[in-house]
C-alpha cells in the first residue's frame, strides 16, 4: 500500500475545527488536551499531518513515546487552536507558519502569499506530562504555564526557593506552617512567575525570577447590590519588579485557576490601553481533543479561579 | 515500510550517523561533540571559540545529577549530546538541575549563562568554565 495516498485520504477525512469568534481585548482564551484520552493511532496520524518538516523532526528526537506524544499533541493543539479563528474561510492548520521572536519566544508569522487573512493574536503554550494548554488573546501578550498540583520538587522547597524567588515570596512561604500547603502555594507561585516571564517575551534572563515579586493584595470592593450595600475584602495578584522602572507592572493581569481538577494555571496577560482600569480579564476555557470534540468548562468543576479570594 | 496504521511518524530512536550529521549543522557550538581529526595535538591543548570539551568524569557527574532529577531509569541512555527539553525536561526540571549542579560542584549560575544550556555537555562545559574561575 503506497502510504502518501493512505494518509491523503485520511486527511480529506477531517471534519472542520468549529470556527470561532475572535477574543475581545481583555479576554483569553484557553484551551486544553488531556493526552491520555488521545488513544488512537489514527488520530495521531491526522496530527502529524498538521505538522511541518522541521516540527516532525523536533517530534522524533524526543526521547521515548510518551514524549513523541506529547511534543506532537503541542504542536497540533497550536496549529488547531489558532486555525479555528479564521471565520472567513477555512483555514488549514496545516498551513500556519511559526517563527520565534528576538527572544525565542515563538509567534506566528503571516505572509502575503498565503491565502487568508492574518489575525492579530497573540497565543502561549505550557505542557506538562499530563497536560497541554493554549492560551489565546487577540493584541496583548500572553504568557501561561500549567503545573501538576501533586508536582514535587526534588530539591528542598525553601532552599529552592531562597536560592530563585525573591525574599517577600522566601517569607511568604515559610510562614506557612503545613507542608502540604506550603508546597502547593510554592507550585502556585511558580506558575505565576513562569507566566510573567514567559508574557514578557524577553526570555527567561532578562527577567530574573528574584527580581520581581507576585503577590496578593488585599483590596476592598464595595457591594451594591439590593438589599444594602456590603464591603468584601477580595485579593488581587500582583507583581513588584525591582530594576525596570521603565515597565510598569501595573500593566499585568493575573490568573490563577486550578484546571480539570489536577492542574494550577497561571495566565498573565498584558492590560489593553483601551480597558478600565479595573477591568478584570474574561476568561473561556474549552477541553478539547481536535477534530474529535470541543467542550466549553468554564463555570463548569474543571475551572476553579484561584486568584480572587472574596470573604464577606 | 507499509503499516496498516499508515504512521508517518517514525517512533524508533534515531540512527547514529543522522546524530551526526545534526550537530555538524549546528555549527561551532556543538563542536565539543564532535571528534576533532588528530594532527599530533591533544584534543586538551585546542583552543576553540567555546572552552574545551569537559573532562568525561565532569559530564558523568551531570548525567547522574539529570538522571536523578527527572527520574529516568538506569538504563536510559544520558550522553552529552542529551538535549535536557528531548529527555523531557521541563522549566522547573531545568532550574533544578542547574541548582543541583551549582550544590555538587560550588559555583554560581547565572540565568544568562543557564539560558543556554540546552545539552548535558553544555551544562559540563560551562561547569568547568565556571570552577576553573573560581580557582584561578
Amino acid at each position: 500500500m503506497n502510504i502518501r495516498c493512505f494518509q491523503r485520504n485520511f486527511s480529506a477525512a477531517l471534519p472542520p475545527l468549529v470556527p470561532l469568534q475572535l477574543p475581545s481585548p481583555m479576554e483569553t482564551h484557553l484551551w486544553y488536551v488531556l493526552p491520555d484520552e488521545v488513544k488512537s493511532w489514527g488520530l495521531l496520524n491526522q496530527y502529524s499531518e498538521l505538522l511541518s518538516p522541521c516540527e516532525r523532526e523536533g517530534v522524533n528526537r524526543m526521547r521515548g513515546d510518551q514524549l513523541k506524544k506529547r511534543a506532537l499533541l503541542a504542536r497540533a493543539l497550536v496549529r488547531t487552536t489558532i486555525a479555528r479563528y479564521q471565520t472567513n474561510s477555512q483555514m488549514n492548520p496545516r498551513s500556519l507558519k511559526f517563527r520565534k521572536n528576538l527572544y525565542g519566544k515563538p509567534e506566528v508569522e503571516w505572509r502575503d502569499e498565503d491565502n487568508f487573512s492574518p489575525l492579530p493574536l497573540q497565543f502561549n503554550l505550557s505542557h506538562t506530562s499530563t497536560m497541554i494548554a493554549c492560551g489565546v488573546t487577540v493584541n496583548v501578550p500572553i504568557g501561561i504555564d500549567i503545573e501538576e498540583k501533586q508536582r514535587r520538587t526534588k530539591n528542598n522547597l525553601i532552599a529552592f526557593a531562597q536560592r530563585y524567588f525573591s525574599a517577600y515570596e522566601v517569607k511568604v512561604l515559610t510562614t506557612i506552617s503545613d507542608p502540604e500547603v506550603q508546597r502547593q502555594e510554592f507550585i502556585k507561585l511558580w506558575t505565576l512567575k513562569e507566566a510573567y516571564v514567559k508574557a514578557l517575551g524577553k526570555g527567561f534572563s532578562a527577567v530574573p525570577f528574584k527580581t520581581f515579586t507576585i503577590r496578593f493584595r488585599e483590596t476592598t470592593l464595595r457591594n451594591f447590590h439590593p438589599p444594602g450595600s456590603s464591603v468584601s475584602e477580595a485579593s488581587d495578584i500582583i507583581v513588584e519588579s525591582f530594576d525596570d522602572p521603565t515597565n510598569p507592572t501595573n500593566n499585568w493581569q493575573f490568573t490563577l485557576l486550578e484546571v480539570a481538577g489536577s492542574h494550577y494555571g497561571a495566565i498573565c496577560i498584558k492590560k489593553d490601553r483601551t480597558a478600565g482600569a479595573n477591568e478584570l480579564m474574561k476568561l473561556t476555557v474549552w477541553k478539547t481533543v481536535p477534530f474529535v470534540e470541543d467542550v466549553c468548562v468554564s463555570g463548569t468543576d474543571a475551572v476553579v479561579d484561584l486568584g480572587r479570594i472574596i470573604e464577606q | 515500510m507499509a503499516s496498516s496504521t499508515g504512521l508517518s511518524l517514525k517512533f524508533s530512536p534515531l540512527s547514529t550517523s543522522f546524530k551526526q550529521n545534526k550537530v555538524l549543522l549546528r555549527g561551532i557550538c556543538n563542536v565539543n561533540s564532535v571528534s576533532l581529526p588528530s594532527r599530533g595535538m591533544r584534543l586538551g591543548s585546542l583552543r576553540l571559540r567555546v572552552s574545551c570539551a569537559a573532562k568525561p568524569e565532569t559530564v558523568d557527574k551531570v548525567c547522574s545529577i539529570v538522571r536523578k532529577q527527572l527520574a529516568l531509569p538506569k538504563d536510559s541512555p544520558v550522553t552529552g549530546e542529551s538535549k535536557f527539553s528531548a529527555l523531557g525536561a521541563d522549566s522547573l526540571d531545568t532550574v533544578e538541575i542547574v541548582m543541583g549542579l551549582e550544590e555538587e560542584f560550588g559555583i554560581s549560575v547565572e540565568e544568562e549563562s543557564a539560558q543556554h544550556i540546552l545539552t548535558v555537555q553544555d551544562a559540563a562545559d560551562l561547569i568547568e568554565k565556571l570552577v576553573e574561575q573560581k580557582s584561578a
